[in-house]
């Protein structure tokens, strides 16, 4: 064999063993799997193409001129997943601990890039100590590109950032900006800034695992989309997600072959929402019993979980749904809860995944402390979200659906092509007693028993007012009907709604609070 | 460790007593919110050392319902 074909494949060689036995070891008794054992689990076997192993730094500064960094600690390529194709970018701990130097971002800047141009969606697998400080401008400007490339792809492919180590300062940065974030309980952490350098500026003594983790950014920030236990599951979960969205925002989400048949009656949901109107109940069992094989993918399950958000399939479609909880905080809709929902309902409205919105909530939080939160710009994204999106929406009202919130859940004049209401359902401005309270003030003040006035009043509103019908008469709702009909009427509802396209004036992007 | 409600409402009940051991995610209180009974739910094991509130009490998210060891 030729003398250059040897040199080839020992440099090829050289480069898979990565940091180095040690290194390797080290990263497996942290209980992770290596860089490269993640991209050959990810992908179709034999399908992944690796470009870029030979990409140096070029920093001879602080020791690095002798410093051989492998694929330049990331290790970048294209290959299918489920048989479409996907680009991904994966740090490698064991060389220089992944830290992102210039051409380390270079690499998964232009692999963005290409993503975009190719239309496929980019997963990266964040596991790194830092930015390589050693090569000063150098690194910070290549945080520049990397956030450029995302962010100009962001809404042109789906973009997927895993946290299977530590990513700390600009290493955070890029995967939050990423559309879903994925976090691996013990090995996964993600913040502005690590416990030293919150020690040495702020004198706070704080741990990774407190400040950066789970806690952290699942349940307490909302930076963190879905939880899972290891390197493995994070994958595989991953993999699930991608199926339920198209490859770039010019297709629609693959449609599967329907199973489940699309006119299945669900008798167990007539009967199902209690009686007594301040009972609770828990949305995920309607959920559970109208989509596809009971089958429900849910994002941000741990933050604002009085409001649910997930994918799901009805007859083989994939779909966006918002749905109301009831079980947490009375199904109320806080700063974080109307977050949580534009986010996601602006996702789905980018990539062509019709939106199906189930209200049972009782009102905006009202009060001091979400006033002075600033509940009123934080209700106003969900506002904007729904009343941007040109997807399809189906809006079912199970229960509850009073003032701001029927608005702000997506009613027929702020978004809704199709609005469906049980007979449960009261739908009104607000809750007999407040009105009766309001409208009939004067009258119960002075009248000689307030209490059995007032009581009159509010059973005389809630009569009039406290039932889907007032709605459906003004066309507001498009049809009352039985709860167990209602997967016949969603599945319909999107067969109808399939070809949807809306014409506006040009206008760059609203003005969305923020 | 304090258990405190999510939101602003009124105590209905106390659902366990001092002594008690309970596990995370586990409903111990109602209060009424925003026209909805709203459970109060555990934020990890424990048993219950002390009971704050009586029933009828406005609580808020600074308002300690009870405190478990």
């Amino acid at each position: 064999m030729r003398k250059i074909y040897e040199e080839l494949a020992r440099k090829k060689e050289q480069i898979s063993r990565m940091g180095g036995e040690k290194a390797v070891a080290n990263q497996k008794k942290a209980g992770k799997w290596t860089a490269r054992e993640r991209i050959e689990y990810f992908f179709d076997p034999g399908t992944f193409t690796e470009i870029g192993p030979f990409v140096r730094h070029r920093i001879t500064a602080f020791g690095m001129a002798d410093k051989d960094v492998p694929a330049e600690g990331v290790v970048v390529g294209y290959g299918k997943v489920n048989g479409r194709m996907v680009m991904a970018a994966a740090e490698d701990y064991t060389s220089m601990a992944g830290t992102f130097g210039e051409y380390h971002g270079k690499k998964f800047a232009t692999a963005i890039d290409m993503a975009k141009e190719m239309g496929i969606p980019f997963v990266g697998m964040n596991d790194s100590g830092g930015a390589r400080l050693q090569e000063g401008m150098d690194t910070l400007e290549a945080y520049a590109w990397i956030f450029k490339s995302q962010n100009l792809a962001s809404g042109i492919i789906p973009q997927i950032a895993l946290l299977m180590g530590p990513c700390l300062g600009g290493q955070a940065y890029h995967p939050v900006m990423q559309d879903f974030v994925f976090q691996c309980r013990k090995t996964g952490f993600m913040g502005i800034a690590g416990p030293a350098f919150v020690k040495t500026q702020l004198g706070i003594e704080i741990d990774l695992e407190t400040l950066c983790g789970i806690q952290a950014h699942a349940v307490k920030s909302g930076c963190t989309h879905v939880v899972v236990e290891d390197d493995k599951d994070c994958l595989d979960r991953t993999k699930e997600l991608l199926n339920f969205l198209p490859q770039n925002n010019k297709e629609k989400p693959e449609r599967l072959p329907a199973t489940d048949d699309p006119n299945r009656l669900v008798p167990e949901l007539d009967g199902l929402v209690p009686e007594h109107s301040l009972m609770p109940y828990d949305m995920h069992d309607i959920l559970y019993k109208i989509v596809d094989g009971g089958y429900f993918y849910e994002i941000m399950r741990d933050f604002a979980p009085n409001v649910i958000v997930g994918f799901a399939r009805f007859n083989g479609r994939s779909v966006g749904v918002v749905a109301s909880q009831p079980n947490w905080m009375g199904g109320v809709i806080d700063c974080n809860a109307a977050d949580k929902v534009a986010r996601f309902v602006r996702f789905c409205d980018l990539f062509n995944i019709p939106l199906v919105n189930i209200h049972d909530t009782p009102a905006f939080m009202i009060g001091p402390y979400e006033e002075h939160k600033g509940i009123l710009r934080h209700g106003a994204k969900m506002l904007y979200a729904y009343i941007d999106a040109t997807v399809p929406k189906v809006t079912l009202i199970i229960r509850k659906s009073f003032a701001g919130a029927y608005l702000g859940m997506c009613c027929k004049d702020t978004g809704a092509d199709l609005v469906f209401a049980w007979p449960e359902a009261t739908v009104t401005i607000v809750g007999a007693e407040t009105a009766a309270s309001v409208i009939f003030a004067k009258e119960i003040k002075n009248a000689e028993n307030p209490e059995e006035v007032k009581a009159k009043r509010i059973q005389e509103y809630r009569d009039l007012y406290e039932n889907p019908y007032r709605a459906a008469e003004r066309g507001y709702i498009d049809n009352v009907i039985m709860p167990n009909e209602t997967r016949k009427y969603i599945c319909g509802a999107l067969d109808m709604l399939e070809n949807k396209t809306v014409a506006r004036p040009w206008r760059k992007h609203s003005n969305i609070n923020l | 460790m304090n258990v405190n409600a999510p939101m602003v409402g009124k105590l209905v009940s106390v659902d366990v007593k001092v002594g008690d051991a309970v596990k995370k995610n586990d409903a111990v209180a109602t209060i009424e919110a925003m026209k909805m009974f709203v459970k109060i739910y555990v934020p990890a094991d424990g048993t219950v050392k002390e009971i704050k509130v009586t029933p009828g009490d406005v609580i808020n998210p600074d308002t300690v319902i009870m405190v478990l060891e």
